[in-house]
């Protein structure tokens, strides 16, 4: 199917030929993270496996079914600087309690 | 064909007239918006002043007794809650952005006009939540900061922190919706050649406001659902025994609280990068660093928060890392300070009130900044934290640095607002007493704070030696007080008696100076052309704008155009006035009131107003949300609907809040001190809910390819399957919850349990949200009342939806597969 254009703001989104290849790649990496979860064999590398997994799907999601990327830079700045921001924000949250945590008393 | 939304007569030839009670409490118009912000701040400045006058009283001499400690404890409580929430912000955002945003960039109106309204009754439902403490269960009595734990039951029991959290909660909504109308406003509702560097400073500081207000205040929310939670359904979120740590609020706070300085000190430097030009009749000297500034100002502000917490022990790497971001941010501040102080150099200067003010307010606000560098450093600030010296150094910011602008702002703007000049003797008179009674009582605070005097004590003993500076900073209080009673004179002087102001009465830069004095409705009757930097500047003078210095110096006056109005502005389309704001903010402010004491009818009845709102608002333009933007104006974001720009913007302030509950949920999800714990989580089960809601989201673009090709016929069929994947989905969570139940995991079990059932239920929650968004559109699909033209419902429906799709796929991976992952 072709690529229909959005009437408000003239941009082309993609058809339901990509929608549904997008489907199936969410499909498989969601296989994949379940079956990760499961091998114990992977559990050195369970963290980063899964971030990039996790990280793959969000994007597709984002870039494909929110447009991202056929909707120009403004919709990408106004979702992604927030994004960044939200996960720096995570990050630091998590460093500061691993800190805190090995410095405090233990809990009773 | 649609229904037409109703039209307002435009031939007003004041926004200030006409419509009566009615007409102001149903009105949408952003200048209308701003004036009942205005009266709702004078009215709270005056309750925050007299506080503030109450604490300067208690403190005239030592063992002194006039207020009880409780009562003294509330009045420094609501004293900074007031001025931060109800007064500063109010004024700046929603008095002085709402009035100038369009009419500096050359619109009629703000992007959506009815949340515009919505804003400011929630915000003053805020402020009457936050004040019913007087009636019934005191005043919240926890420091405008609330720590917790102080501010847990066990420790406050009663009603007033429950004022407060609440109270917050609501303004918090409102000033996240002003945040995402602002930003929207000004991305996509320009005029005509209006580039982001053509913009007048004030319009890049309420740009970058609005994005430190979207991404810093979900941390709050955050911060006070969690208090709201322990407060009312008995969880543990702050509570050091249950191995919580009250720590987590200070970082969630402080999240908000440092971004939250800049998002009062941005606009304040907007306000003095107009009216400093103005009086000097020179442009503003380094127009792009200024921008660049703020920017940079804005994008640092989120990486200080740890300056207010260096006492707690973060460690030497997180406070060295707090330490070099809060002495960079001095950098872009003092670009600011040195171009408005070479934009004053050499220029042809007016020695108005309102450049007094500014140039006060240069002065001042260095001496803040100055105290501000010292407690960048980690070392100094352990000695100066919770001393008198942090009290002068926040007030050298926010009275020297924020309200001295506010002021200036009255007097240069007030004839646009009103129609009327401010005596400019009086003016003088509240500038001199303001300097006088400033310095007099918050320079002295330095010294008793280096001498050792606590913040916030009560009283202190004879032999402490404060006793002397103690007094004149009461001397100089009442000093202050006197100068905000002329200025309210000088308000009600003018309001009743005042000079009539024209059109352009300080011979002016921006597109606000061309309108007559106050504006008509619809601000503009034909929209402007911008060709410049100070486009009415342009427009009067041509770009040669010195020859406006030269005629002035030359003794001839500027030949300042009255601004052209045709015969006939019938075909101005303005948005027509709703009572559902109101009736929606007055829901809210039933549901806060009933939930607080416990009379759940009013919640009910509240929630039902809200409901009914919503419906009401949804259904008032037959569009469906359409607020009949101007046929004219075509969008300056690139052909970009503004409701896509806004929903965009509320996702993204989603992020924050969602980061928020999911770093809690990491950092708690291991520190439980009983009961289960990640183990109990059913991976089978949310897998395959992950797969429904994945293909919630195939079937949500499907229904959008479907629309926009105008198949009405799958465009039901698709809708409905998203419907019905949703409704799975909550299902499964549903059962996912009452399973846990029957293992014996509640709510309050640990902390593992509540951070748990906080962060997937208010996912859950915006999943029950989208479902029924969804069936909305699906009934108007099944009416016939969809289509092709109006695919942007769909794909704006798509976009939420989209976004808690990969909110899960997130939580999935996070929560679900690495639970056996410690937490930190």
């Amino acid at each position: 199917m072709s690529d229909i254009a959005d009437a408000h703001s003239g941009q082309v989104h993609p058809g339901a030929a990509t929608y549904l290849i997008i489907a199936a790649f969410l499909i498989v990496l969601t296989a994949m993270e379940i079956t990760v979860f499961y091998v114990h064999a992977l559990r050195p590398v369970l963290v980063p496996v899964l971030i990039v997994l996790a990280a793959a799907k969000f994007a597709l999601v984002a870039m494909f079914y929110m447009h991202l990327k056929y909707d120009g830079w403004l919709l990408s700045g106004v979702f992604i600087f927030p994004l960044m921001v939200a996960t720096v924000l995570m990050v630091a949250l998590i460093l500061l309690f691993t800190y805190l945590s090995h410095h405090l008393a233990p809990i009773a | 064909m649609a229904a037409q939304p109703k039209l307002l007569p435009v031939h007003q030839p004041s926004y200030l007239e006409g419509g009566g009670v009615i007409g102001w409490l149903t009105t949408i118009d952003h200048k209308r918006v701003a004036v009942m912000y205005l009266a709702s701040a004078l009215f709270f400045m005056a309750f925050g002043g007299l506080e503030a006058m109450a604490i300067r009283v208690q403190l005239w001499r030592p063992d002194n007794h006039v207020l009880s400690a409780a009562t003294y404890n509330a009045f420094f409580t609501m004293h900074g809650t007031t001025m931060i929430f109800l007064v500063v912000m109010p004024l700046l955002l929603g008095f002085l952005g709402n009035f100038l945003i369009p009419l500096q960039i050359g619109a009629r109106d703000v992007a959506f006009p009815r949340l515009n309204a919505l804003s400011f009754w929630l915000a003053l439902v805020a402020g009457i939540l936050l004040h019913l403490g007087w009636i019934r269960g005191g005043l919240p009595d926890a420091g405008w900061f609330g720590y917790a734990n102080l501010t847990e039951r066990y420790f406050t029991p009663g009603l007033a922190i429950d004022w407060w959290v609440i109270g917050l909660l609501v303004s918090g909504t409102s000033t996240v919706l002003t945040g995402l109308n602002f930003l929207t406003t000004i991305i996509a509702m320009r005029a005509p050649g209006m580039t982001y560097m053509r913009m007048p400073m004030f319009m890049w500081s309420m740009l970058v406001t609005s994005i430190l207000i979207l991404i810093a205040f979900p941390a709050l929310t955050i911060g006070l659902i969690f208090l709201l939670f322990d407060r009312f359904f008995n969880t543990h979120f702050y509570v050091a025994s249950a191995g919580a740590t009250p720590i987590l609020w200070q970082h969630l706070f402080w999240l908000f609280g440092h971004p939250e300085v800049y998002i009062m000190a941005l606009p304040a430097f907007g306000i003095i990068s107009e009216v400093v030009p103005t009086f000097s009749r020179k442009p503003l000297f380094g127009y792009p660093m200024m921008a660049y500034s703020i920017c940079l100002i804005a994008f640092l502000s989120y990486g200080v928060w740890g300056h207010h917490m260096f006492a707690t022990g973060m460690g030497p790497v997180a406070d060295s890392a707090f330490a070099i971001t809060s002495m960079l941010i001095a950098i872009p501040t003092g670009v600011k300070i040195f171009s408005w102080i070479a934009t004053v150099w050499g220029g042809s200067l007016r020695m108005t009130t309102a450049f007094y003010f500014a140039l006060g307010m240069i002065l001042e606000f260095t001496i803040g900044g100055l105290s501000g560098i010292m407690h960048a450093s980690a070392p100094i600030d352990l000695q100066q934290t919770d001393s008198y010296f942090v009290v002068a150094h926040f007030h050298y910011v926010l009275f020297g640095g924020v309200m001295f602008s506010i002021m200036s702002a009255f007097y240069y703007w007030w004839p646009k607002i009103t129609g009327h000049m401010l005596g400019e003797r009086l003016g003088k008179w509240h500038f001199w007493l303001t300097v006088v009674g400033f310095n007099v009582t918050f320079f002295p605070m330095h010294f008793l704070g280096m001498w050792g005097m606590p913040r916030r004590t009560y009283t202190y003993g004879a032999d402490m030696g404060w006793t002397h500076l103690n007094q004149l900073e009461t001397v100089g209080a009442f000093i202050l007080g006197i100068a905000f009673l002329l200025f309210y004179i000088n308000i009600f002087k003018s309001l009743v008696s005042g000079e009539p102001a024209p059109a352009d009465p300080w011979d002016g830069r921006s597109l606000e100076w061309s309108t007559p004095s106050p504006p008509p409705a619809y601000n503009f009757a034909t929209l402007p052309q911008v060709r410049g930097r100070d486009a009415w500047w342009i427009i009067k003078y041509g770009r040669a704008g010195s020859r406006g210095v030269a005629a002035y110096m030359s003794g001839q006056a500027p030949a300042s155009p009255q601004p052209a109005e045709p015969a006939d502005v019938d075909h101005i389309h303005m948005p027509a006035p709703s009572i559902f704001p109101l009736v929606l903010s007055l829901g809210v402010g039933m549901m806060g009131l009933g939930l607080i004491i416990d009379w759940y009818r009013i919640v009910i009845m509240g929630a039902v107003g809200v409901i009914l709102s919503i419906i009401g608002m949804g259904f008032e333009y037959a569009s469906y949300g359409e607020e009949s933007h101007d046929p004219e104006h075509a969008p300056s974001s690139g052909g970009i609907d503004v409701r896509k720009i806004g929903i965009w913007s509320f996702i993204g302030s989603e992020c924050v809040f969602f980061a928020s509950l999911i770093s809690t949920f990491i950092v708690y999800k291991a520190r439980s001190v009983s009961g289960p714990g990640p183990e109990i989580l059913n991976i089978p089960l949310t897998s395959f809910s992950t797969f429904v809601l994945l293909m919630s989201s195939l079937l949500m673009v499907l229904a959008l390819a479907a629309t926009q090709r105008g198949d009405k016929r799958w465009e039901r069929i698709w809708l409905g399957g998203t419907v019905l994947f949703g409704l799975i989905f909550l299902c499964g969570q549903v059962y996912e919850f009452t399973s846990f139940m029957r293992e014996g995991m509640g709510l309050t079990t640990n902390l593992f349990s509540q951070s748990f059932f906080v962060l997937v239920g208010f996912h859950g929650a915006h999943v029950a949200i989208g479902v029924l968004w969804l069936s909305v559109l699906l009934v108007a699909a099944m009416t016939g009342n969809l289509g092709k033209s109006r695919a942007l419902s769909i794909e704006l429906a798509g976009l939420y939806w989209h976004f808690v799709d990969v909110v899960w796929i997130i939580i999935f991976t996070l929560v679900y597969l690495m639970q056996a992952v410690p937490g930190a």
